[in-house]
């Protein structure tokens, strides 16, 4: 039952990390482009960490209990430092001077 | 011309792919490497040294020379980036500087010679190329440096046993700076640690590394042997290296640490040191 919900949890995890990084590749802009690689990126490391701390989880021992704490605190410190990166970079660029694209528009 | 030097070119070319195929192949256990140097290093590190992580057995202690001068070149690094950026440079006093007032944000312009508010007072010194203070980002930040910083120090002191040392910790404990300087400012870093104690820092890190080593020589030992200065520490010979390395690592982190933050100092404000990004 637990292998059901981690291999659920990894493939979906996967699935995420693959729709971002097509958006990355196919998005027209910049600010477009940080939009999946922002977000997706952030969801999916929740889907394959929670999937890799339930896995550590089959057997519950002191050990075993341990490293999932060890892998739920990456996951709190992937989920504040990665969207504060995205904020600071597309900060950069506005400052910088990076016009949105709009309809009509070439992709850059 | 051309054609001679295309010539020889080519000749060496040929000549380094001849050479190439009488090295030992990868993994040949009849290799000169395989056949007693690296058995040597698995096998007796333990009985040795008693450092698990054999990689910081070799870098800390068979090898020490070598780390020792490494972190040599990491110091003149940094000093020679401070000789070629900020050696000849003082602050200025020709500048216009900007002063906000903490309270209401309202920013002053004082011209070279005007009278400057005084730095105790509600106005704080910005920077001519200001951008808004970002809330997110400097938040954030200030919430993580510390982990960073204490995660620094557990690469430092876990060298032994997990993959770290004096360099990668070093690296860490330098990021946390850093983070601090792209955040905020380069004169909040400044105001926590000056460029003089950074500097004294990369030193002193050198010296332990080296000092540490000299000291066995008083002991009666090679230098760099730290065996002989169990007698110091209270511990048997072998328990003596493992600690050895652990000392030398820490001069290590310091050297790297406060010379990645000179060299981000120097390169981020062209020698000014003040101004900032």
């Amino acid at each position: 039952m637990l292998d059901i919900i981690v291999v659920t949890l990894l493939v979906l995890g996967l699935i995420v990390f693959f729709g971002g990084s097509l958006g990355i590749v196919r998005f027209p802009d910049f600010y477009s482009r940080l939009h999946p690689a922002g977000k997706m990126d952030t969801l999916a490391s929740l889907f394959m960490l929670g999937g890799l701390a339930l896995y550590e989880l089959n057997d519950i021992s002191s050990t075993s209990v341990l490293t999932a704490l060890k892998i739920m605190l990456i996951l709190v410190f992937v989920f504040i430092a990665s969207p504060t990166a995205t904020h600071a970079i597309v900060d950069a660029g506005f400052r910088a001077g990076q016009k949105p694209w709009t309809q009509g528009q070439p992709r850059r | 011309m051309k054609k001679l030097a295309s010539v020889t070119i080519l000749l060496l070319g040929i000549m380094l792919i001849a050479i190439t195929a009488e090295f030992p192949r990868w993994g040949d256990p009849q290799s000169p490497a395989s056949t007693y140097l690296s058995p040597h290093f698995i096998e007796k590190t333990i009985e040795e040294t008693s450092v698990p992580n054999i990689v910081t057995a070799v870098l800390g202690d068979y090898r020490g020379y070598d780390t020792m001068f490494e972190t040599t070149v990491v110091f003149c690094a940094g000093a020679a980036c401070f000789f070629i950026l900020g050696a000849f440079r003082r602050e200025d006093d020709d500048q216009i500087r900007y002063f906000r007032h903490k309270d209401t944000g309202v920013v002053l312009k004082v011209k070279p010679n005007g009278t400057r508010p005084n730095s105790r007072s509600d106005f704080e010194r910005i920077d001519p190329t200001w951008t808004p203070y970002d809330f997110i980002v400097s938040r954030v930040a200030s919430l993580m440096i510390p982990f960073i910083q204490l995660f620094g120090l557990y690469v430092v002191a876990h060298g032994h046993h997990s993959p770290g040392g004096g360099f990668q910790g070093g690296v860490i404990l330098a990021a946390g700076f850093l983070l601090l300087a792209l955040s905020h400012n380069l004169r909040t870093l400044s105001a926590r640690v000056s460029n003089k104690t950074l500097g004294l820092m990369s030193a002193s890190g050198v010296l332990i590394y080296a000092g540490w080593g000299a000291l066995a020589l008083l002991f009666g030992g090679n230098f760099l042997d730290y065996s002989v200065l169990g007698v110091l520490l209270g511990l048997d010979p072998i328990a003596a290296r493992s600690m050895g390395i652990l000392i030398v690592e820490i001069g290590v982190a310091l050297t790297v640490m406060s010379t990645m933050v000179i060299i981000y100092n120097n390169v981020a404000s062209v020698g000014a040191y003040d101004e900032g990004l």
